[in-house]
């Protein structure tokens, strides 16, 4: 990739090296998310247990009345948070929002377990989560991206910051999306969804050539 | 399956979609729909926030983390992280209908995979039942060219989603990705020139009001009773 692509860098783009874990916002329920998803930080899950478990045990006992199910939907919504951290897009809403939506969908499997209903669907089916089947979409890209790179160069400053910061991680630094999610300080499912939106803009700008 | 909907679900059911306070029967037909629709999928997402907001309105800090949740906190990160590129399986996406196949939504292609047995009704409909839940009858409904379903009364609301074709009732022509709502003692003759598959939740049994069609009342109330008898063995 040529150095013209560089120096068209955003000013605002991080430069940290991969290693380098930016400084964690207490306040910020999404900053403690990214903290979990992209560094296992038990410090910041612990925060963020603090801060849901009443409100996720109170939201049980709305729904399902019942004290003990709603002490399992504290356990599995929580042990959720902590598994698919690297999941959450902060381009898509809230952490709050993310962890109501999951909570929910356990609340559900929950509910229909003990009322013993018929397991035909499952919560994941009714609310599928945006990016769980489109990883595959993101790596197909990647491999004809290479090829066309030099072709798309004088589109590059054309996309927003955001996504540019994205590309130039992966494909100038050549970081994998872990490495590069890590620097950047944004979820793993946020990478994602940014590396697939400018990757398809650039493919249409190329197009429309 | 780009058709633009011109039905759709009300605030109200999209609404308790987002919250999760729906039957599951209800939750599949909107799930479907929204799945079709980009309108109402792209409403989802504020709904839920809403709804975020109402549910997990912050408890007042002056009570404790419950005692024993800090055990829980150290059983929890002993479990691994997801691994995002986690994929999983392709389920059955279609179904075959008598002459042709249909592509389904996901969460429909999961019902229908579990085997559909389809019953034949008066007028040219085929019916195959499905339990998802004790409080809501669920079925897809094919409707051959030509067919009429008679004229009907609904104690509790009926749902349909159109999913290949289009049927045609008293106030309205709809086609794929409609969301149909009749609400109780709507009477409705719907019918069907090029033939429609649909999947419908009723919440509860129809009465047929005309001619010898209400010989048939008994037997709906039946096979409702069945439905949701089996649900709760
Ligand atoms: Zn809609």
């Amino acid at each position: 990739m040529s150095s013209a692509v560089k120096s068209d860098t955003p000013a605002g783009a991080p430069r940290t090296s991969a290693a380098a874990t930016a400084a964690c916002n207490p306040d910020s329920d999404e900053s403690l998310l990214v903290a979990v998803g992209n560094h296992q930080d038990r410090a910041a899950f612990n925060l963020l247990f603090t801060r849901f478990s009443n409100r996720i045990y109170a939201m049980g006992m709305k729904l399902t009345r019942n004290e003990q199910l709603s002490h399992d939907l504290v356990q599995e919504a929580m042990l959720t948070v902590w598994q698919k951290a690297p999941l959450y897009d902060l381009d898509r809403g809230t952490a709050q929002s993310w962890i109501f939506t999951l909570t929910r969908n356990r609340c559900f499997d929950i509910l229909r377990k003990m009322k013993r209903q018929p397991a035909t669907v499952s919560a994941d089916d009714i609310w599928p989560q945006e990016g769980d089947g489109d990883s595959q979409l993101v790596h197909e890209e990647e491999g004809t991206m290479e090829v066309e790179v030099s072709k798309i160069e004088s589109f590059y400053g054309g996309l927003p910051a955001a996504q540019r910061a994205v590309i130039e991680q992966i494909y100038i630094h050549d970081r994998t999306h872990e490495e590069a999610a890590a620097v950047l300080d944004i979820p793993l499912g946020t990478l994602k969804s940014r590396l697939r939106l400018g990757v398809g803009k650039l493919r249409q700008m190329v197009g429309t050539e | 399956m780009t058709s633009e909907a011109k039905f759709h679900p009300t605030a109200e059911q999209l609404g308790g979609f987002a919250r999760g306070t729906l039957t599951a029967g209800m939750d599949v037909v909107i799930s479907a729909h929204v799945e079709l629709c980009a309108d109402c999928r792209s409403r989802i997402g504020s709904l839920e926030a809403e709804a975020a907001a109402e549910m997990l309105q912050a408890v007042p800090e002056t009570r404790p983390v419950n005692k024993d949740f800090s055990s829980m906190i150290d059983s929890i990160v002993n479990h691994a992280q997801t691994q995002a590129d986690e994929q999983t399986s392709d389920p059955v996406t279609e179904i075959h209908m008598l002459e042709h196949s249909v592509r389904l939504p996901k969460v429909l292609a999961k019902v229908a995979s579990e085997g559909l047995v389809w019953k034949k009704l008066a007028g040219g409909i085929n019916q195959a039942s499905v339990t998802l839940d004790d409080q809501t009858q669920c079925e897809f409904l094919y409707m051959k060219p030509g067919s009429q379903v008679p004229v009907h009364k609904h104690q509790g609301s009926e749902v349909t989603l159109v999913l290949d074709g289009s049927f045609s009732d008293e106030s309205g022509h709809y086609k794929q990705s409609d969301f149909v709502v009749r609400t109780a003692n709507d009477m409705h003759q719907p019918a069907s020139e090029e033939g429609c598959l649909c999947f419908a939740v009723l919440d509860s049994p129809l009465t047929f009001t005309k001619g010898l069609a209400r010989l048939l009342n008994p037997l709906i109330r039946y096979r409702f009773r069945r439905a949701t008898a089996a649900a709760s063995h």
